[in-house]
């Protein structure tokens, strides 16, 4: 009986003990994944914005701009123009 | 005797009544009846309020922010997109009073507001007041690092739209709150619009989040939207109309180019237009989707549909002589030409756009219904449905109410409304062979089935009509295109102004590419050009020509008219030159 109640008793004890264990685990990882799913926003925020900094850069208008102006291009025209068909 | 006493001396004796102490005892067992009672309430059925009540110390509830979707164009470039913004939220309560001047003028400068009126807002009555919405973040990482108390962030979503003016009447905008308030932002709020989720923290004495309790509302992004729109064709447009309003001083311009294969909208362009990134000086002129929402006479640019119409009927061919005089009286209003002819073939009535010919064609042949049906089916009358806030129906009065003056005048376009987008989609039963196509303006690069409207051959005679309207002696002269057989027709109306006809015009062209094998179709209008000319012919026609010539070179469209090759050195060996001037070489798809 006394040994009995003994066992039970450590056993109890380090079921609590792990129990405790367990929990703080669990907070650390639930910790690191909060971090993780804000870093994931962060990034994709951070990609959404390139991705509008490349649509700016490369939007028509300014292509036209900077070709004409600063590399001295002018607009394709048929008469300069070699159009190769495909054989079929 | 007994002796007594002193201490038991009967005086002494105290007899209490029975009741008294059992009155305490039962004030006491009372009293811990009640406590029980107490104890038993708060642990049953009350327990609910405190079990809150502990919950709201420990748990919080938080959003899950959800986004807008992007609307992306045919080629999956983005033309508008959500970025994160903060807003600035003062606590008044919590704001010292006795704020430094220094940190006022920081916060100030960083909210790009003056001092006095940031100390304004601060001194209002109201608890919560937004010193700025839709703050950029690094800002608002400077604003946080001054760390002023009761100066708070927020989560915002801003809207973003690289393609500006060029696309503001497609795309639209949104307001503050992410809502959509014009153009597609607006017409598909239901799909683009993110709805914000909710979950339930628990969190510790420092407010750190610990633990999830759980999910209330799953965050659901807005879906995005892919438009039929090509942003480069929708630039060739826009830039096209606006040199061409600008050149020839007029109120404003507008142009469409269709699809005619799959139906799809490639371009909608309006000018004057605005920047959606910045709207402070917006103005209602400037918001006007002229192309959808105005209607006009759309005068000659009818004409063809008129023909069609008795062509189709076997009451003419296009080498039909009719007589026609200087002038034609139906009714009391003599109908007029501004260049007569003694008589004209009914190939060149479309040529010369003679007014008195058109008439003739529907006095003489064609009955007020015969008409009425062939301009229903080409979807006169009716607002286009596609989807798009504010697309006008026309007006297309019942044939039974027209007088024989308003069936000569109809024949002409005069007498009949219609918005630019109806004509350019009319102009597909040319291209199509006599079939109308569906349109719209989400992606589905599908070959449409259309509805017929002319037989094949009416189309074919027409298509050849419509060309000679752009070659020698036709009105459109300077529609030509490079590289391109073109077909259309010029329209040029008298503006409606109160009641009667003012001194104001409109000129337009509506048409289609490459005659061969149509591909675009494309309508232009310019309103109240002054500088000079305002027929169709001279401000709307070479805005068509740079259209189609531009937008079939980007789709890869092999040339169908001959072309002038400029001297080419293609030979292997030479030295590679500068770009513009060697040829470029281009594979084309048949």
């Amino acid at each position: 009986m006394n040994r009995a109640t003994l066992t039970l008793l450590s056993l109890l004890l380090v079921c609590a003990l792990s129990l405790v264990a367990a929990q703080q685990h669990a907070r650390r990882l639930f910790g690191a994944l909060e971090r993780a799913q804000i870093e994931e926003r962060r990034l994709n925020q951070d990609w959404l914005r390139l991705e509008y900094e490349q649509r700016n850069l490369s939007k028509s208008a300014r292509i036209r701009d900077v070709a004409r102006n600063q590399l001295n291009m002018s607009p394709i025209s048929p008469e300069r123009t070699l159009y190769l068909k495909e054989s079929k | 005797m007994r002796p007594v006493g002193f201490s038991t001396t009967p005086n002494l004796v105290l007899r209490l009544p029975m009741w008294r102490s059992r009155l305490m005892l039962f004030m006491l067992f009372f009293v811990f009846m009640l406590l029980l009672l107490r104890a038993f309430w708060i642990q049953g059925p009350g327990n609910a309020f405190y079990e809150a009540k502990g919950v709201r110390g420990t748990q919080r509830e938080l959003e899950l922010p959800a986004s807008r979707g992007k609307i992306l164009d045919r080629n999956g470039q983005v033309i508008a997109t959500s970025l994160e913004a903060k807003s600035i939220i003062a606590y008044n309560d919590t704001v010292p009073d006795d704020l430094s001047a220094d940190k006022i003028h920081k916060l100030a400068t960083l909210l790009q507001m003056s001092d006095a009126e940031l100390r304004k807002k601060l001194q209002e009555e109201r608890k919560q007041v937004f010193l700025k919405r839709q703050v950029d973040p690094d800002v608002a990482q400077q604003i946080k690092q001054l760390e002023i108390p009761g100066i708070g962030l927020n989560n915002e979503y801003r809207r973003f739209y690289p393609e500006g003016e060029a696309m503001a009447h497609v795309v639209g905008f949104t307001n503050v709150e992410d809502r959509g308030q014009e153009g597609m932002e607006l017409s598909r709020e239901k799909e683009l619009a993110g709805h914000a989720g909710q979950r339930r923290v628990v969190v510790d004495r420092l407010g750190r989040v610990v633990e999830e309790v759980g999910i209330d509302q799953l965050p659901q992004n807005g879906k995005d939207l892919q438009l039929s729109i090509d942003s480069k064709i929708q630039y060739i447009a826009y830039n096209a109309v606006k040199n061409s309003v600008e050149q020839h001083h007029a109120k404003a311009g507008g142009a469409v180019v269709l699809d005619t294969q799959t139906g799809e909208i490639l371009a909608l362009a309006n000018y004057p237009s605005y920047n959606p990134n910045d709207r402070r000086y917006l103005t209602g002129e400037q918001l006007r989707n002229r192309v959808l929402t105005d209607m006009f006479e759309p005068g000659s640019t009818i004409k063809p549909f008129t023909v069609s119409t008795a062509l189709e009927k076997g009451a003419i061919t296009p080498s039909t002589t009719l007589p026609i005089g200087a002038s034609y009286l139906v009714g009391t209003k003599p109908i007029t030409d501004t260049h007569p002819n003694s008589s004209l073939t009914v190939a060149q009535i479309i040529q010369k756009s003679s007014n008195i010919g058109a008439a003739k064609i529907a006095m003489n042949y064609l009955s007020p219904e015969e008409m009425w049906d062939m301009y229903t089916a080409v979807g006169f009358g009716q607002a286009p449905k596609i989807g798009f806030p504010g697309a006008v129906a026309g007006t297309l009065h019942p044939y039974k109410k027209w007088v024989p003056s308003d069936q000569a005048r109809i024949a002409f376009g005069y007498g009949i409304s219609a918005s630019l987008f109806q004509v350019a989609r009319a102009y597909t039963i040319f291209a199509r062979n006599g079939e109308l196509v569906p349109l719209t303006i989400e992606r589905s690069p599908d070959f449409k089935p259309g509805t017929r409207v002319i037989s094949a051959k009416t189309a074919e005679e027409m298509r050849a009509m419509l060309e000679t309207v752009t070659q020698p002696g036709g009105t459109a002269v300077k529609a030509q295109a490079d590289g391109y057989r073109v077909g259309g027709k010029t329209g040029t109306a008298h503006k409606l102004v109160g009641k009667g006809y003012g001194n104001k015009y409109l000129g337009y062209f509506a048409g289609i590419a490459p005659i061969s094998a149509p591909r675009i179709s494309v309508a232009v209008m310019i309103d109240e050009p002054t500088g000079g000319s305002y027929y169709g012919g001279d401000v709307a026609a070479p805005v068509f020509s740079t259209i189609v010539s531009e937008t079939l070179r980007t789709l890869n469209v092999l040339p169908d008219a001959p072309i002038k090759q400029a001297a080419v050195d293609s030979s292997e060996d030479a030295e590679p030159h500068t770009v513009t001037h060697k040829a470029t070489q281009v594979v084309a798809k048949k």
